[in-house]
């Protein structure tokens, strides 16, 4: 393998750092990390592309060449895949992988009750992860009696209707887990990916034997499709 | 007979493709594929390991290039003779007190090593080095900050991470002082800087190939994150993760294999969410300390009979050290 010499380990860098930017400079960056991170990797990547620029545009004659480690090839790839395959934020094919158990969630929720419907409306707008947790509280009352709207998109389910889906991230998506939860009547008419507003009220969870543990349900009242949000992690 | 004899780099240079060439095709590629094939790469499997894999390499990048700025900064500005002189003259002494410096000093394993080695060839006990050389890309203020947001809410890991690891340079430090050999250095002849070169043009120079070097590793890292995050059947990784022991084990055995920056490890680990957090501890602790890129780089450094003996060793220390931690504070 060719090793990569000066000057193309500086346009290594350069692409590397150019391609950072056009990412973080759109909502792209939201697809693969979390909204704070923008600074972070706006200061990165200008780092790099102006190591990479620099070191362009100064090429120092005479001075003897050692080629960089064959691995440095390898900053390529990122930019390859950014460039060519423009992964989108993590999908319904990836919550398909983690039915095999139950996210793990705190024990009890830590406010007093969901709150008041939203303003003009006659329903409350919750995160999956909050319904999960409420649902999932020793006292579930709060739930009772109340229009609950949820928003993420269709991920099929074995056991009938589909799930209404939302992945939440601690820093990345490499540590993404999916918070699903269950609407059993969900029509046929919405496509995996796609994303709806679910507003309904809430049921009790149920253990399908094709799942094998209690899962948070909404019994919906209206579905429909709606656009999906530049931030789609929780 | 008479031969004809080229000098090797003429040999060389036929045979061997230049490698702007190399990257100019690439980049033709690169367009090519962008413009002339959308759709190519829209199976669900491909798209998920891409994001997971420009997840890793995004997150952690800034914080590479924060550890690579500093360590550039600080084998430019600071002299190697001023540890010298800094450092007690008794070997027990002088282990804790470089392994304590590690955590003052930020700079990833790749930038250590050499370190460590101009450490020894200025005088420094190589015990002491030694300590410095695993206890630095563990526990300095880069790589602590990197794990705080790596595990939010979770600050004990941040405090398992820094006792095990400092525990590992100790213990390897004073094992060095009681069972080391001084011929089992070989050490290598550093690399001579350009002359006349001023320090803007060296801290420029270091930086740059510390970045592609550590960044093409990270690249690895990535990759080998999405793939066992997306190709890897979860089932089969909740059973390893079921079983405390075999947990441990895979995990360091992956640390030593993936050679994660000490400064984006922090992510992967984060990411491994089936696996306990001693088991997670562990990957940690041995990554900075031992893994293929390290063995490489000590053996170029020190040595090959040097590498061969410390790596095995300071796996098992690591592992035990970071068992026991874990199993106190996590």
């Amino acid at each position: 393998m060719t090793r990569p010499d000066r000057t193309t380990q500086h346009v290594l860098l350069l692409l590397l750092g150019v391609v950072v930017l056009l990412v973080a400079g759109t909502d792209r960056y939201l697809d693969y990390v979390q909204a704070g991170f923008r600074p972070l990797l706006l200061g990165a990547g200008v780092v790099v592309a102006g190591l990479g620029l620099a070191g362009l545009l100064r090429r120092r004659v005479g001075v003897h060449e050692h080629p960089g480690p064959a691995v440095g090839w390898l900053l390529a790839a990122p930019v390859a895949v950014l460039l060519v395959v423009a992964p989108p934020a993590l999908g319904s094919w990836s919550a398909g992988r983690q039915v095999t158990a139950p996210p793990a969630l705190p024990a009890a929720p830590s406010a007093a009750g969901i709150g008041p419907d939203d303003e003009g409306a006659d329903h409350r707008t919750m995160t999956l992860f909050a319904y999960h947790v409420w649902s999932k509280a020793p006292d579930p009352s709060a739930l009772e009696g109340r229009r609950i709207r949820l928003v993420g998109f269709v991920s099929p389910r074995a056991a009938g209707g589909w799930y209404v889906t939302r992945f939440d991230i601690n820093c990345c998506a490499a540590d993404a887990t999916a918070i699903r939860v269950a609407v059993p009547d969900g029509a046929a008419e919405f496509a995996p990916d796609e994303w709806v507003e679910v507003i309904g009220t809430s049921a009790p969870s149920r253990t399908d034997p094709a799942v094998g543990y209690p899962e948070p349900t909404i019994d919906a009242v209206s579905v429909r499709a709606v656009p999906a949000p530049a931030e789609t992690y929780e | 007979m008479t031969e004809l004899r080229l000098p090797a780099g003429e040999r060389a240079g036929r045979a061997v493709v230049r490698s702007t060439d190399l990257l100019a095709g690439l980049v033709a590629l690169l367009v090519v594929l962008h413009f002339a094939t959308p759709g190519l790469f829209d199976a669900p499997v491909v798209l998920a390991w891409s994001t997971v894999f420009v997840a890793v390499c995004l997150q952690a990048l800034p914080f590479l290039v924060l550890g690579v700025a500093l360590s550039a900064a600080i084998s430019t500005l600071v002299p190697a003779s001023f540890f010298a002189r800094a450092l007690p003259r008794r070997p027990a002494l002088a282990v804790p007190v470089a392994g304590v410096a590690g955590v003052v000093l930020p700079g990833c394993e790749c930038a250590s090593v050499p370190v460590a080695g101009s450490l020894v060839r200025r005088g420094v006990t190589p015990a002491a080095a030694l300590a410095f050389l695993l206890a630095a890309p563990a526990i300095n203020p880069v790589v602590l900050v990197a794990t705080a947001v790596a595990f939010p809410g979770q600050p004990e890991m941040v405090a398992a991470r820094f006792a095990a690891s400092l525990g590992v340079a100790l213990v390897m430090g004073w094992l060095w002082t009681l069972a080391g050999r001084a011929e089992w250095f070989r050490l290598a002849r550093p690399v001579p800087s350009a002359p006349g070169a001023g320090r803007a043009a060296v801290f420029r120079d270091t930086m740059q190939h510390d970045l592609v070097h550590a960044g093409g590793f990270l690249v690895v890292g990535g990759a080998a994150a999405a793939t066992l995050g997306v190709l890897v059947p979860r089932s089969w990784l909740e059973q390893v993760a079921a079983s405390p022991v075999l947990a441990v084990l895979v995990l360091a055995g992956l640390a030593v294999v993936l050679a994660i920056c000490s400064e984006a490890d922090a992510f992967v680990a984060a990411s491994l969410t089936s696996f306990s957090l001693t088991a997670r501890l562990v990957f940690l602790v041995v990554g900075p300390a031992v893994d293929v890129k390290l063995i490489a780089l000590q053996a170029g450094t020190f040595g090959r009979g040097f590498a061969l003996r410390f790596a095995p060793a300071t796996l098992l220390v690591a592992v035990g050290v970071a068992v026991l931690v874990g199993e106190v504070l996590l």
